[in-house]
């Protein structure tokens, strides 16, 4: 290759980016990249390309002919829009898997276009409104037998309530050393990627194990609160007080994650009006209504504290949150019998728990690395200890149906920990490696889920691994990221299988933003954590207009 | 002897390079691959040749210099040292002349992206490419100089003690609103290299989390400017050795891309400046030459790799003005030697309580990505200087960006309209010193740059290629 040649080669690739790439597959797109780059930009369609882009990069309807104009017109009133669009689409055939009737190709199909709307009174004083209008395309295109979740609740084909549409609606205070905040909001505390001390509100899990942080923005399901902050020096004490409650939201009968290792199948989930709406199980007991915390009373409201200090180099904080369990305990409160045998009532009621937790994260630099001489690296950790959380005991369960007593739960303390290590790589190459921890103490075979738990063991260990680059060719609006989930656990099992995502997103502007995902699932078995999704592999494609 | 014939002959040849030249370029823009690589093997030498030297020299080194120059600098090496601070002038910062090389680098340290002075503003940015591809956002930045409001307090901190604090409120475009940073800038040593303690929110997460700092050399994604090129090197870290002296009279330039910027005042007073009345020191600058230029001394310096041991900029070449030694032009070169990076800037008087014209603060700047063919902008707009209260300083905490608050609404409307607007690329100043600063370009990057001189505007490739 001629020296002119190695020189654009190397101009297209990125400076030292042969030196200091290590992962083979991001140095072979990057490379793919620009030679298609350097072809197309070398013909007249290329040319035209480029024009096209000079046109998008100034291209903003929205915000030309409607949030601007609003806000000339309108003195203190701030108005804002985004677009999105996300579909995921699975890899693998028709097929039933587990208790699934799987004849849909689609996992999502659905637009959301979010308004936001603020006024300010005065420079202290806001009013806030997001609201949310979401439409899921998949349950009317597939026509499929498998999907039937807007049977159970319409939200997850599109929002048409208020407690939905209007996501957050809030006045704000603020003096330098003061904040209040009243009225539907969300909180999300911590430092870390997944939730740890995130628990303030409860969460949206249609996309169960493929909901991801970068996701909690729009699936958090926000409550009515008092949100005070008082910042002294250093250190900031943030109150709130919930007299508001939501359950969290699980992919149930019908929506396209729900999991296959859920009874009965389809075919008989589908018409049952009483499975469907929690009036029975699959087993033919009968749920009795579920004991919810009332606005009215105020011993039923939840309320949280957080202290956050920085210092220096170091930042740390404590948190305690008296709150109520997401998800039902589904307790036995009698027995009956029928022509096909013994049955339980159940009688599901939200318990009370006790969160503490505590973050911090620190920051140096390493010199004399190798290589590479510098290495700037972030340290975070993360944990929160829950006391008295409740799993439905199946030991005790099966006691209570041969004629035994008792509840069928039993109470166990859990913790639910990480560390994360953040390295900044030459050439903006970052890796993340953050090592999670589940526990639940005093764990049986017989126990089910609970919160902050392990997935059906004793402890799961989730040694994370992410990484990200953005390719200097395209000057960075191409980035590529890759995460690696293996979930490792004991004392039974050893491997639940691992997820594995790799991102491109692409600045096609200022405004418009795309992404190309690819998510697999391998390993583990039919009824492990990822196991049990090992034929969900899926391509998604995201796009987004913000103005 | 009649020369006449050599002038004819010069004249043509300078006709075939004005215009025969870009039109061989479109041809080859528009012909096979094939054509273009042979055309990107021969043309580098005409290309090159493009780029004209000033009508006069307006250069000399060190030997050349006047008496003024003699008696303004103080060529020694080998000044005395601070007892206590071995790696530092034994005299103390501001200095008095004559002044060394190194001394001259410090006062140039005064003068870093971000004022050295307590104060609020709105930094209008953007990147464009080769292309066309244009980005710009607007920040509103928030300064806590703690201590003296020069370089003074950061030169004599102890090694990791923090001298600054800002907070970068994003405002522009939507897909930015509400992210915020905030930096804790901190005094660099030998056994502390970590210049910055980097915080950040992003709404999307509602998360403050603290951030590894950036590597200081490295260009910041979607930009062409390091984090080197808005905190400045810290002089210790340097050698410095001044190479002579040179007149610039133009560092950002508008010969036809725009004829006015909107600019604020510190109480959001929008009103249009004339591009033709921007001068690179302002326009109270005492110092200008009778023709507009403004006399400068020219520095290199070299990476000491006792401090910087793998620190991948070979040098640094500084144009300082000659009385207040504000850096008007900075080149960097790789660790090939290699031109990598062309900073220029314009500078305004904005605290003119300061003396010795300390109070000089960057209005607008260039940050010229050589190899990349990468041009980024950065325009202070509504500076409003400020003794930040009791009750201002609790801003400037990590925390405090958690509640999305813009309490200094700064605004800008300074941002450029269209791609053919935007900031020409600096010139080159082929030909200048030139043992000290190898000025080479790619021959695409060449065209580009004489395209772009000939139109007054940037040119993008299609535009260049049509006849």
């Amino acid at each position: 290759m001629s020296e002119v040649g190695r020189k654009r080669s190397e101009y297209l690739s990125g400076p030292g980016s042969y030196m200091t790439l290590q992962n083979p597959s991001f140095k072979t797109i990057s490379t793919l990249f620009a030679v298609f780059y350097f072809v197309f930009s070398n013909t007249a369609t290329g040319q035209e390309f480029a024009s096209f882009e000079r046109s998008m990069a100034t291209f903003d309807p929205g915000g030309r002919y409607l949030t601007q104009p609003i806000e000339r017109f309108v003195p203190g009133l701030g108005v804002d829009g985004t677009l999105m669009y996300w579909s995921d689409y699975l890899l693998s055939g028709d097929n039933d898997i587990g208790f699934r009737d799987r004849d849909y190709r689609s996992l999502q199909m659905q637009g959301l276009f979010e308004a936001g709307i603020y006024y300010h009174f005065s420079p202290n004083v806001e009013l806030t409104s997001i609201n949310h209008f979401l439409y899921d395309m998949v349950y009317d295109t597939e026509d499929a037998d498998g999907l039937y979740a807007y049977k159970v609740d319409d939200s997850f084909r599109k929002y048409n309530t208020f407690s939905r549409v209007s996501r957050e609606l809030y006045l704000s205070y603020r003096t330098s050393k003061l904040d209040v905040v009243l009225g539907k909001q969300q909180i999300a505390w911590g430092k870390m990627d997944g939730q740890f001390i995130d628990v303030i509100n409860s969460m949206d899990f249609r996309e169960s194990v493929q909901l991801e942080s970068s996701d909690y923005e729009i699936r958090r399901l926000p409550l009515w609160m008092a949100n005070l902050t008082y910042y002294f020096d250093d250190i900031s004490l943030n109150l709130l007080w919930i007299p508001d409650f939501e359950a969290n939201l699980r992919p149930t009968y019908g929506a396209p994650w729900s999991s296959p290792l859920l009874p009965p199948d389809d075919a008989n989930a589908r018409h049952n009006d009483a499975l469907l709406h929690d009036r029975t199980n699959a087993a033919g007991d009968t749920v009795l209504s579920t004991k919810r915390p009332d606005w009215d009373h105020l011993g039923d409201h939840q309320i949280a504290a957080r202290l956050d200090i920085t210092n220096g180099p170091l930042t740390w904080g404590l948190v305690y949150y008296y709150a109520w369990e997401r998800a039902p305990v589904r307790f036995i409160t009698g027995r009956f019998s029928d022509t096909d045998g013994d049955h339980l009532i159940i009688t599901p009621s939200h318990e009370r728990l006790h969160h503490f937790g505590a973050t911090s994260d620190y920051a140096w630099v390493a010199k004399g690395v190798p290589v590479i001489g510098t290495l700037p690296i972030v340290f975070r950790a993360e944990a929160l200890y829950t006391k008295d959380a409740h799993f439905t005991d199946y030991n005790s369960r099966a006691i209570v149906r041969a004629g035994g007593s008792g509840d069928g739960v039993s109470e166990h303390d859990t913790l639910r920990a990480a560390l994360a290590f953040e390295f900044a790589f030459p050439s903006n190459l970052s890796v993340i490696f953050q090592p999670s921890l589940y526990y639940t103490f005093d764990w049986d075979e017989g126990l089910g889920t609970g919160f902050g738990g392990a997935y059906g063991e004793e402890w799961n260990f989730a040694p994370v691994v992410f990484v990200s680059r953005p390719v200097q060719s395209t000057r960075d609006r191409l980035k590529l990221s890759m995460t690696f989930t293996p979930i490792l656990s004991g004392s039974n099992r050893d491997y639940q299988g691992a997820k594995t995502k790799l991102i491109a997103s692409y600045e096609i502007s200022s405004f418009v933003n795309g992404s190309l995902i690819y998510t697999g699932y391998s390993g583990g078995s039919d009824s492990d954590l990822y196991g049990q999704y090992n034929k969900y592999d899926n391509i998604g494609i995201e796009l987004k207009y913000e103005f | 002897m009649n020369f006449n014939w050599f002038l004819a002959l010069i004249t043509q040849c300078s006709s075939f390079i004005r215009d025969t030249l870009p039109k061989c370029f479109a041809t080859l823009r528009r012909a096979p691959a094939g054509c273009v690589l042979l055309g990107m093997i021969v043309l580098p030498t005409l290309a090159n040749s493009e780029i004209k030297p000033p009508s006069e020299q307006t250069w000399h080194g060190v030997e050349q210099f006047t008496d003024w120059e003699k008696k303004r600098v103080d060529l020694r090496t080998d000044t005395p040292r601070n007892a206590q601070i071995p790696y530092q002038p034994a005299e103390p910062f501001p200095f008095t002349a004559p002044f060394t090389a190194e001394e001259m680098g410090y006062r140039a340290f005064n003068f870093t992206h971000m004022a050295r002075w307590s104060h609020v503003m709105a930094d209008a940015h953007g990147t464009i490419t080769k292309d066309g591809y244009l980005t710009q956002g607007v920040v509103v930045i928030m300064v806590d100089q703690m201590q003296s409001p020069n370089a003074q307090s950061q030169i004599l901190s102890e090694p990791g003690a923090p001298y600054s604090r800002m907070m970068l409120y994003y405002t522009y475009p939507p897909k930015s609103d509400g992210s915020q940073q905030m930096w804790i800038l901190r005094r660099s040593g030998l056994e502390k290299p970590a210049k910055l303690d980097y915080f950040a929110y992003t709404p999307s997460l509602r998360r403050v989390r603290r951030q590894p700092p950036p590597r200081r050399e490295t260009p910041l994604p979607g930009l062409a400017q390091s984090f080197d090129d808005i905190l400045g090197v810290e002089p210790w870290e340097l050698d410095w050795r001044l190479i002579g002296a040179d007149t610039l009279y133009e560092t950002v330039r508008f010969p036809g891309n725009r004829k006015n910027i909107t600019l604020a005042e510190p109480n959001g007073k929008f009103y249009d400046t004339p591009t033709d009345s921007i001068k690179p020191m302002g326009k109270r600058y005492p110092f200008y030459q009778k023709d507009g230029g403004v006399n400068c001394f020219v520095i290199v310096t070299t990476p000491d790799r006792k401090w910087l041991p793998e620190y991948k900029v070979s040098k640094i070449v500084y144009w300082l003005d000659q009385y207040y030694f504000y850096p008007l032009r900075i080149e960097r070169y790789d660790e090939e030697g290699k031109l990598k990076m062309i900073e220029v800037r314009t500078a305004t008087n904005e605290n003119r309580s300061l003396p010795d014209g300390q109070g000089y603060a960057s209005s607008i700047s260039i940050y010229y990505d050589v190899e990349r063919d990468l041009i980024a902008y950065s325009l202070h707009d509504a500076h409003f200087m400020r003794e930040w209260t009791e009750d201002d300083l609790m801003h400037f905490t990590p925390d405090f960006m958690r509640r999305r608050w813009l309490k200094y609404p700064q605004k800008s409307q300074s941002m450029v309209k269209s791609p053919e607007e935007y900031y020409l690329r600096p010139s080159l100043l082929e030909g200048r010193f030139p043992n000290d600063r190898p000025v080479s370009v790619s021959p695409a990057v060449a065209a580009r740059i004489v395209a772009q001189d000939k139109a007054g505007h940037l040119v993008f490739d299609n535009v260049a290629a049509r006849p």
